[in-house]
């Protein structure tokens, strides 16, 4: 985002809608932090400018700036990078996908989240450190995957190091027994981040909505917990096509 | 939408909110399902949701969009993210999900334990959990959890924690009321599933002990 710095009266309602904390005043007037901004568009969406100074830079939409636009504004769609969103459907539908089936766990690392957003360059570390330890389960529609140069070194394409987005999700869907090397690894890239990711692992429940044991028992050996809310498919789904 | 596992707050505030989705599946029930969503979102109507939106429509219930103007914009493949500000809700909306039996895959992200409750009161065996192993790497970067209370309503971190602070700030100088300062920070909210209800009795708690500083 920019300010048209003519047009800006200064009064700097803009600047506590940015998520990014990007927009500052300079001269009296408010100035976009190019850096920080992801590009995801709630200033201007907020319609708070009485004078109509925000806009949208000549840039936004250009490769690779616009992958800030595509992995942090939730209403654009991936037009220009082939990238198709920011994550799956995950569990959301998967009563009748069977997308994460029987003694399958999904594991999603949501880098940036919440608030903070993250470099790619941290990104790197996550996708190297899943890679140096052969995790090359990435899902395939998962758009991380387009910014993947090598999977076998996790080494993100040269040109996207320098842009930050707000969100990005590492999907991946593996046998059970895999879970405690993933967590394993996850755990240790921790102390390599300057920002932050929120963890999810979805799994099939059993009648009555338990938890399976193994799940739960693997999470705990590698040192995390699980939170007291999470996101229950409630079963209603029907195959019709 | 994948963040509303990660929702933070105290067990009783959480207890006051239950997002909710519908969500065909492409390939699977998309194609005639917009008069089933239909259908559903009458129901979430007649139950009385917090907040809702649309995807074919993008705009959540506090923008001035009549009921009539969703349901006529429900296209194939919308899916539709609300939220309920009781547990009481929660169940009357699933004994008429069940009812209704459209065949759309629906989600609740709420507490774990209140939602098995409700599935046992209920007769539903739900499906697939997705849980939340919390929040690692630079933590000390993040804003305080009191704020975080009011952001990760937001699925997509768009409520800024700096427009949290303003509008506490303008709470405590009287210059807007709880319910003015909920319907301020639920209007970025793109996802439809910010809760002003409850955003309201946080501010309400909040504003009296909070003192504003950056963080």
């Amino acid at each position: 985002m920019i300010v048209f710095k003519e047009t800006c009266v200064g009064c700097g309602r803009c600047q506590p809608y940015c998520p990014a904390g990007a927009i500052y005043f300079e001269d009296c007037r408010s100035v976009v932090d190019q850096d920080r901004c992801y590009e995801c568009g709630t200033c201007l969406r907020s319609g708070v400018c009485p004078v109509d100074a925000l806009r949208e830079p000549p840039n936004v939409y250009e490769y690779p700036r616009a992958l800030r636009k595509y992995f942090s504004d939730p209403t654009s769609t991936h037009a220009v990078t082939g990238i198709q969103g920011r994550g799956t459907e995950e569990s959301k539908t998967n009563d009748v996908t069977l997308r994460i089936g029987p003694g399958e766990v999904g594991i999603a690392i949501e880098i940036g989240r919440p608030t903070l957003g993250m470099g790619l360059r941290d990104i790197q570390k996550i996708t190297r450190a899943l890679a140096r330890n052969g995790i090359n389960d990435i899902e395939p529609n998962n758009p991380i995957n387009s910014m993947i140069l090598d999977p076998l070194t996790g080494d993100l394409k040269p040109e996207l190091l320098d842009e930050r987005v707000l969100s990005a999700i590492i999907e991946m869907q593996v046998r059970r027994e895999r879970l405690p090397e993933i967590l394993q690894t996850i755990r240790q890239v921790i102390p390599e981040l300057d920002s932050v990711f929120t963890l999810d692992v979805a799994t099939l429940l059993e009648p009555g909505l338990t938890i399976p044991a193994g799940i739960l028992a693997a999470i705990e050996d590698q040192g995390f917990s699980w939170r007291p809310n999470a996101k229950i498919n409630m079963g209603f789904g029907r195959v019709s096509e | 939408m994948t963040h509303s596992l990660h929702r933070e707050g105290t067990i009783e505030s959480l207890d006051k909110d239950y997002a909710v989705f519908i969500y065909p599946a492409r390939g699977y029930n998309y194609k005639g399902c917009a008069p089933k969503v239909r259908h559903l979102v009458e129901i979430v109507y007649q139950v009385g949701p917090a907040n809702m939106i649309a995807t074919t429509l993008r705009k959540n219930m506090y923008s001035g969009v009549r009921p009539e103007e969703v349901l006529a914009s429900i296209a194939e493949g919308c899916r539709v993210f609300t939220v309920f500000n009781s547990r009481e809700k929660i169940r009357e909306l699933l004994r008429a999900f069940k009812e209704a039996d459209e065949g759309i895959s629906i989600v609740v992200s709420g507490l774990i334990d209140r939602v098995r409750d409700i599935a046992a009161e209920v007769g539903l065996d739900p499906h697939t959990i997705n849980l939340s192993l919390g929040i690692h790497g630079g933590t000390a970067n993040l804003p305080p959890a009191d704020i975080r209370q009011f952001t990760t309503m937001c699925g997509h971190a768009m409520v800024s924690p700096r427009l949290v602070e303003d509008v506490v700030r303008k709470v405590k100088r009287g210059k807007i009321d709880t319910w003015e300062g909920s319907w301020v920070l639920a209007k970025p909210c793109a996802c439809g599933i910010y809760n002003p209800h409850r955003s309201q009795e946080l501010l309400e708690g909040l504003s009296p002990l909070y003192t504003v500083a950056r963080w």
